[in-house]
């Protein structure tokens, strides 16, 4: 008894040792001597499902990620909060927000095959874009050039243009919730020039929207006009919590639902 | 009788210093050979050389004709040996220790660990885990691998050592049974006297890495031996015994002269006709330390 | 010869070793199989689907977003680059690389165990396989045997690595039996991608082929051996080396863990990528994350690895057939 148990670990010994030299003598072939041939990107086939839950897609710049916000959710998980006491639906939100997106980044994302299908099954999208492209980080306001911040705008319009026009192609249904800019520097000396600015901008973009069925531009300025110190976070650029919660409900208010169905 | 292990002029050195510093010698079949010195003086190294876990830094070393050195497998094939303690390995049971050194010799018989396990008499409990032996037990099975091979000269490093007195007994006498009714040459080293006088047919005494004497035991203690005499009036009694013998001195009272077995009557009775009244006649062996003052010329054992 | 190795896979299996280091196996791959299980159901209630393309464009999202925070390390941005990329093109290709399914968690496992894990189990058999019969006095009678020295080193070599065998075939057959008590023990035809080249921030792409998941495992177990087999030479030498086997076991572990640690602050120390401890996750080279140090390939690490094992194989021969046993 005890003899064979020495046996029969040695003999299984033995066995596993000629399985993992053919192992490393299939990594040499394999990862050696290996002539490959490019693999042509497949796309997952799939319909838009026709189940219960409702999908909702987020969209775009650090506002949507929700960067500023100590608890993470941001507009968009307050939004959600607020639309799961109106339905029973199950929900399903994919928040492909990156910080710091610029216009011409987002088309680039929306070409992405697993992004486009996300979109698909989609029954609402949030997003919010064009932060970036016009505060540049800051950069601009320093130096306030006219002639540069309409170059900029003329780029950004133009990218809008095809971030619509790809979203409606690719989903003529789901509802596009556009969420417009806000001034976070109202307090600053030159707050009345970029208040300007800001409106001008939001006043185009709306327009472009306005060319697509259902994108509705969301406006945000009004929401801090006031008391925009209160509402923004330390970085004096993006909301607190309590600026994220006035933009969710505010979404969320514009959602209304019918038995059994949308809007 | 022939020579089953030669030694000639062996020689260790570690750095710059010389432990051993040229030994020969020779073990003839049948006999037990005794290797006595005190702790210190090369023994265990000696030993370790002739079982090749030492190599030799000069001379050789032949076991039934075979040099150690370049014929180690064949050589070492005659010695079985028990270096220090019988040390075995003590998750294995007593059985399996053996098994697991008969498969280090070629072509074995089973029945041969069966003979062995009933000569040194571990029949009972040799299925039991070496870890539950007695020192005694584990001495006997240290024996017990020694002899699997039908070896020539066995090699016992302190057999006796941390054994009780009966322990000490059995195994003298399982030696002297070896050596006589098996024919082995038996090399047994020691630091007791005592224990070489009653074992050993030969010793060789070591001291400082060098042999200083080797001998027939009965001859190295008549010469050794001496007697002490307890006799008034002293003065007289030693006038009488210098004319026998030699009176080599006076000690706590008594006189020393040398020990001759078959005089000693004679001596007494001149000292009783000289109307010397005697008391005590005490042959008495010499100790270690009296034999190294004696053979060394007031080299003391440290 | 034959006789010799038994005797010592008779003495390792009776020192009990084995089993001990299949229950340590067992009792890890429950734990990891439990926090996999738990990690699982957890993205599916954050996410609130299971659909793994959704789960796996909300990491790519994550790690992108991660990527545009400041105040990141240089080393971590790049692997997170690299990882991104790589991500990217299992999505593109509709290929799931983390399927559930036993196979794929004993993938996982063996992934991670390989720099730190196996070695240590390794470490615990062959630590004391010389250096207990030099304490325990028995060397003595191993020595006194008509076999010459090398033959029985030899046989204590060939013992270990057939230890090293059974521990591998341990860890595989273990974590694909509990593990598959939870995910299902299907899998085995999951297509993998393999033959990324990572170039600086790059993920190159140009090499890329397909592997059914069995192919896939049998290289990274294969892989995992030989790192093993290293590690195992490599305490064998210092068990020859050494009396003691704390003081071997003691300094392996150091090895070891240096190493782990070094393998996460050397990129700018170039000649580390010599050391042996940093070449050992071979693995990362299949699934396609980059190295601790920006040069290194899995020729190059499996030649460091292979180098030192030879010498410590030579140098274990030379002491053990050259010494004088007290």
């Amino acid at each position: 008894m005890k003899i064979n148990s020495v046996k029969i670990i040695t003999v299984l010994s033995i066995l596993a040792s000629g399985l993992w030299i053919l192992g490393l003598g299939v990594m040499v072939q394999d990862q050696f001597f290996h002539q490959a041939t490019p693999l042509p990107p497949k796309v997952a086939t799939e319909a838009k499902t026709n189940d219960r839950t409702l999908h909702l897609v987020a969209l775009g710049d650090s506002l949507t990620r929700g960067t500023g916000d100590e608890t993470g959710k941001g507009y968009v998980g307050y939004l959600v909060d607020e639309l799961r006491t109106k339905t029973k639906q199950p929900l399903q939100l994919t928040n492909l927000a990156i910080k710091g997106l610029r216009s011409a980044e987002l088309v680039q994302q929306l070409r992405q095959p697993e992004v486009e299908r996300q979109l698909k099954q989609a029954d609402f999208v949030f997003m919010t874009i064009g932060g970036n492209d016009l505060f540049q980080g800051g950069e601009a306001l320093r130096n306030l050039s006219f002639a540069r911040i309409q170059q900029t705008k003329a780029m950004y319009l133009r990218n809008l243009e095809t971030i619509f026009r790809t979203i409606r192609a690719v989903n003529p249904h789901a509802v596009v919730f556009y969420i417009s800019l806000y001034n976070p520097f109202k307090q600053l000396n030159n707050g009345k020039t970029t208040s300007e600015i800001v409106r001008q901008w939001n006043y185009d973009s709306a327009e472009v929207a306005a060319r697509y069925p259902n994108i509705i531009a969301v406006p945000t300025y009004d929401l801090f006009e006031l008391h925009v110190n209160e509402y923004l976070y330390s970085d004096q650029f993006h909301p607190n919590k309590e600026g994220y919660k006035l933009i969710g409900e505010r979404v969320a208010s514009l959602i209304t639902f019918t038995k059994g169905g949308e809007k | 009788m022939t020579d089953t292990l030669v030694v000639q002029n062996l020689r260790k050195r570690i750095g710059k210093k010389e432990i051993i510093k040229g030994l020969s010698f020779t073990l003839r079949e049948g006999e037990v050979f005794g290797f006595l010195g005190p702790n210190g003086a090369g023994k265990t190294t000696t030993i370790r050389m002739l079982v090749g876990l030492i190599k030799p830094t000069a001379g050789r070393i032949s076991i039934c004709g075979y040099d150690l050195h370049r014929q180690f497998s064949q050589a070492i094939r005659h010695i079985g040996c028990i270096v220090e303690n019988p040390e075995l390995y003590p998750y294995l049971s007593g059985w399996e220790n053996l098994e697991h050194f008969a498969r280090m010799l070629p072509d074995l018989p089973k029945e041969r660990l069966h003979e062995v396990v009933t000569l040194v008499g571990l029949q009972n409990r040799i299925h039991d885990r070496v870890r539950t032996y007695s020192l005694g037990m584990r001495q006997r099975l240290g024996i017990a691998q020694a002899l699997l091979g039908h070896p020539k000269v066995l090699i016992l490093d302190e057999p006796t050592n941390g054994l009780d007195p009966v322990g000490i007994r059995e195994m003298r006498e399982f030696i002297r049974f070896l050596a006589e009714k098996e024919k082995l040459s038996v090399l047994v080293s020691s630091h007791l006297l005592s224990e070489i006088q009653l074992m050993c047919d030969r010793v060789a005494i070591m001291s400082k890495g060098e042999i200083i004497r080797i001998d027939d035991v009965e001859q190295l203690l008549k010469e050794q031996a001496r007697v002490y005499w307890k006799a008034t009036p002293i003065e007289r009694a030693k006038v009488i015994l210098a004319e026998q013998t030699a009176v080599l001195g006076e000690k706590d009272g008594m006189i020393v002269t040398f020990y001759e077995a078959n005089q000693l009557a004679a001596w007494n009775e001149k000292l009783v006709q000289a109307g010397i009244h005697v008391s005590e006649i005490q042959p008495k062996l010499p100790t270690l330390e009296d034999l190294f003052i004696e053979l060394t010329g007031g080299e003391t054992i440290d | 010869m034959i006789n010799l190795v038994y005797n010592e896979m008779l003495k390792i299996v009776r020192k009990k070793r084995l089993f001990i280091i299949a229950a340590i196996i067992a009792v890890l791959v429950g734990l990891f199989t439990y926090a996999q299980f738990k990690h699982v159901q957890e993205v599916q209630k954050r996410l609130g689907t299971n659909d793994w393309r959704t789960q796996l464009q909300q990491q790519i999202i994550d790690t992108q977003n991660r990527l545009n925070s400041s105040g990141i390390s240089e080393e971590w941005r790049k692997f997170l680059q690299i990882r991104l990329q790589q991500q990217q093109y299992y999505l593109d290709h509709d290929i799931n690389p983390s399927a559930p399914g036993a196979p794929t968690f004993m993938r996982m496992f063996v992934e991670n165990s390989i720099e730190l894990f196996v070695p240590l189990m390794v470490m615990v058999v062959v630590a004391d396989l010389v250096s207990s019969e030099a304490s325990g006095g028995t060397m003595k009678l191993l020595l006194t045997r008509p076999v010459k020295r090398w033959k029985i080193l030899l046989s204590k070599y060939i013992a270990m690595v057939l230890s090293v065998s059974f521990i591998m075939l341990s860890l595989a057959v273990l974590s694909y039996l509990i593990s598959g008590a939870v995910f299902g023990y299907g899998g085995w035809n999951l297509p993998l991608l393999t033959g990324f080249a990572v170039h600086g921030e790059e993920l190159n792409t140009a090499n890329v082929h397909m592997l059914p998941q069995w192919k896939y495992l049998l290289i990274e177990l294969g892989l995992a051996w030989f790192v093993a087999l290293v590690v195992g030479t490599l305490t064998f030498m210092l068990s020859v080396i050494m009396r003691s086997t704390a003081a071997v076991m003691g300094i392996m572990l150091a090895a070891l863990i240096s190493g782990a640690i070094l393998s996460n602050m050397v990129s700018s120390w170039e000649s580390a990528k010599y050391l042996f401890m940093v070449n050992l996750r071979l693995t990362d080279y299949i699934s396609g994350t980059a190295p601790p140090i920006a040069g290194m390939t899995l020729g190059f690490s499996m030649a460091v690895l292979a180098v030192w094992g030879l010498a410590a194989l030579i140098v274990s021969f030379f002491v053990f057939m050259t010494r004088d046993v007290y």
